[in-house]
C-alpha cells in the first residue's frame, strides 16, 4: 500500500464515534477508523448512510455525541481557536460545493488563500502577488485559466466542481475532504477530475478522505475503501490497483 | 386548496372585515357626497402659476439631496447593525438585543422622527436628513438581516471551515452573495425616501413639503399644484432610472442563475 506503510503517521483517528442530531436516532453508530498520512481513504454507501456527516466531524463542523476523534492530534471543533490553525490546512469540498456564486472564478479561488493574508489588507483587496499567482496556478491545474474573470454562476456544473477543487488546492492543504466530488458528472469528466486529484495528491503527499457513490471509481483511486450502511461501518478493505490487500468485516452486520 | 382549515380562515377574515367596518363607524355615502367638495379645489385652480417652477425645482433638488444623504447614511449604519442582528453570523447575545433596538427604531414613523429632530436641531434640512437616516436604519436593517440570513448556510459553513476570519467572510461571501438583494433594497429605499422627504417637510424639516403645506394652508392650490407636479415628475424619473439599474444588475443575475 505505497508509502503509507513506511510513514506510520496517523492523521485522523476515530474511536467509537456516535452522532445524533436529535438525541433519539443515531446517524453514526460506533465508527472506528484511522487514516494514515498520504493515503486516499474512500467512503462509500447509500444516501442517508451518514457519509457526509462523517466528513463534517473531521473538520469540526459537527461535534460527536459520543466517542473521540483526533485530527492531527487535536479534537476537531470549529469554535476552538487552536483547531483553527488545523482547519486552515484542511481542504473541504462539500457536495453543494459552497462556492460564492456572485463573484469571479479567480476571487472564489482566492478565498482559499485568505487565511495566509493579513486581515485588513485582504478586506481592502490588496492581495500579495504571490497568492494571486498561487490561485492562478491552481486554476491552470484544473484547466480553467481562460475563465478566471467569469462570474461563477455562469459556469457549467463540471466547471463549478473544478473551481471548488482549485480553491481547495489554493489553500495548500495537507488533508483534503471531498464529498461526492464527481457525482452527477459524466464518466469522462469524472475520470479527468479524479486523475487530477490523484496526481496532485501524489505530488503534495496529501492525505484525503473522499466520499463516492460509484464503487468502481472508489476502487480505482482509493488506498482504503470503507463501506457505511445505516450509520455503521460494515466493511473496510485495502486496495492496491486491482487487488484487495486487506479485508476487514466488522462485527456490526447490517440487519 | 379550499380545505376545512382554509375555509375557516377565509370566513374569519370576512367577519373581521365587516366587524372592523361597522365598529369604526365608516360611512361610504359621505365619500360620494363629498366628491363635489373636491371639485371646489379644482375650480380654484384657474391658472397654474408657472413662475414658481424654478423655486419648486430648487426645493425639489434640496429634497433629493436630503433623501440621498439620509439614505446613504442610514444604509451605512444599517449594514453593520444588520450583521450584528443576523442569526447566522452573530451570537445570541448579539442578535437578540440588536433586534430589540432595531424594532424600537422601526416603531417610529419618519414624521415622528422629524418632529423630534426639529425640536433638537431646529427647522431645516438637517432635521430632515437625521429623521430620514433613522427611519432608513429601522426600515432597511430588517430587510438586510433577512437577506443575510437567506444566504445558503452550506456556503458559510464551507468557507468558515477553511478557517477564515469573520471580517473576511463578510467581505468575500456575505456582501457578494446578498448584493443583488442589498442593491434592490437600496433602490427601493431611495425611491421611498424621496417621496417621504417631501412629506416630512410638512413639519418644517426642509424640502419641498414645506412649500406644499404652506400653500395649502393659505388655500393657494394652484401654487401647491406646481410643487406637487414637480414631485410627481421626479418620482417618475427616479422610477425609470431604478428600472434601468435593476435590469442591468439584478435581473441579469437572476436570469443567468436560472439558465444554469
Amino acid at each position: 500500500m505505497n508509502n503509507s506503510l513506511s510513514s506510520n503517521n496517523i492523521i485522523i483517528n476515530m474511536d467509537k464515534v456516535w452522532l445524533s442530531y436529535d438525541k433519539i436516532h443515531y446517524v453514526l453508530n460506533e465508527i472506528t477508523m484511522s487514516v494514515k498520512q498520504s493515503t486516499n481513504y474512500t467512503i462509500i454507501g447509500q444516501s442517508g448512510s451518514g457519509k457526509s456527516t462523517l466528513l463534517k466531524l473531521i473538520n469540526g463542523l459537527l461535534i460527536p455525541s459520543k466517542g473521540k476523534i483526533t485530527v492531527f492530534g487535536m479534537t476537531p471543533n470549529k469554535k476552538n481557536k487552536q483547531f483553527l490553525n488545523i482547519m486552515k490546512k484542511i481542504g473541504y469540498i462539500p457536495q453543494s460545493l459552497g462556492l460564492v456564486k456572485n463573484i469571479s472564478v479567480l476571487d472564489n479561488v482566492l478565498i482559499g488563500t485568505l487565511t495566509r493574508i493579513n486581515k485588513i489588507k485582504s478586506i481592502l483587496k490588496i492581495l500579495p502577488e504571490i497568492e494571486i499567482d498561487n490561485a492562478k496556478q491552481a486554476l491552470e491545474l484544473v484547466g480553467l485559466e481562460d475563465k478566471m474573470e467569469k462570474k461563477t454562476y455562469a459556469l457549467s456544473g463540471g466547471e463549478k466542481r473544478r473551481v471548488a477543487i482549485a480553491r481547495a488546492l489554493a489553500q495548500k492543504p495537507i488533508l483534503l475532504l471531498a464529498d461526492e466530488i464527481v457525482s452527477e458528472l459524466d464518466h469522462v469528466t469524472s475520470k479527468e477530475i479524479m486523475n487530477l486529484i490523484s496526481d496532485t495528491q501524489h505530488e503534495l503527499k496529501l492525505t484525503s478522505v473522499m466520499i463516492h457513490h460509484d464503487i468502481k471509481l472508489a476502487l480505482d483511486y482509493a488506498d482504503i475503501v470503507s463501506v457505511l450502511q445505516k450509520g455503521k461501518k460494515i466493511l473496510e478493505i485495502g486496495v492496491n490497483g486491482n487487488t484487495i490487500t486487506d479485508f476487514d468485516m466488522t462485527k456490526n452486520q447490517p440487519c | 386548496m379550499l380545505n376545512y382549515k382554509n375555509n375557516l380562515l377565509i370566513g374569519f377574515l370576512i367577519i373581521a372585515f365587516i366587524y372592523s367596518y361597522l365598529i369604526l363607524n365608516l360611512d361610504i355615502i359621505s365619500f360620494f357626497n363629498g366628491l363635489p367638495n373636491l371639485l371646489i379645489i379644482f375650480n380654484e385652480i384657474h391658472n397654474i402659476d408657472y413662475s414658481l417652477l424654478s423655486v419648486a425645482f430648487v426645493s425639489m433638488i434640496e429634497t433629493i439631496q436630503m433623501a440621498f444623504l439620509g439614505t446613504a447614511l442610514g444604509y451605512l449604519f444599517a449594514f453593520p447593525l444588520s450583521i450584528l442582528a443576523s442569526r447566522n453570523l452573530a451570537s445570541k447575545y448579539s442578535y437578540l438585543p440588536m433586534r430589540c433596538v432595531l424594532a424600537v427604531v422601526r416603531t417610529f414613523p419618519s414624521i415622528l422622527w422629524a418632529i423630534l429632530f426639529v425640536i433638537m436641531v431646529g427647522l431645516g434640512p438637517f432635521a430632515g436628513v437625521l429623521s430620514i437616516t433613522l427611519y432608513t436604519i429601522g426600515f432597511i436593517s430588517k430587510l438586510q438581516y433577512e437577506s443575510i440570513e437567506a444566504i445558503d448556510s452550506e456556503i458559510i459553513d464551507n468557507i468558515t471551515s477553511i478557517g477564515i476570519s469573520k471580517s473576511q467572510l463578510i467581505r468575500y461571501v456575505v456582501i457578494p452573495e446578498s448584493a443583488p438583494h442589498l442593491l434592490s433594497q437600496l433602490l427601493f429605499t431611495f425611491d421611498y425616501n424621496v417621496r417621504h422627504t417631501s412629506v416630512i417637510g410638512l413639519v418644517g424639516a426642509g424640502g419641498i413639503g414645506f412649500y406644499i403645506i404652506n400653500y395649502i394652508k393659505f388655500f393657494e392650490y394652484e401654487k401647491a399644484l406646481v410643487f406637487m407636479l414637480v414631485v410627481l415628475i421626479t418620482v417618475i424619473i427616479i422610477d425609470l432610472c431604478s428600472v434601468k439599474i435593476r435590469d442591468k444588475y439584478i435581473i441579469k443575475f437572476a436570469t443567468s442563475k436560472k439558465l444554469n
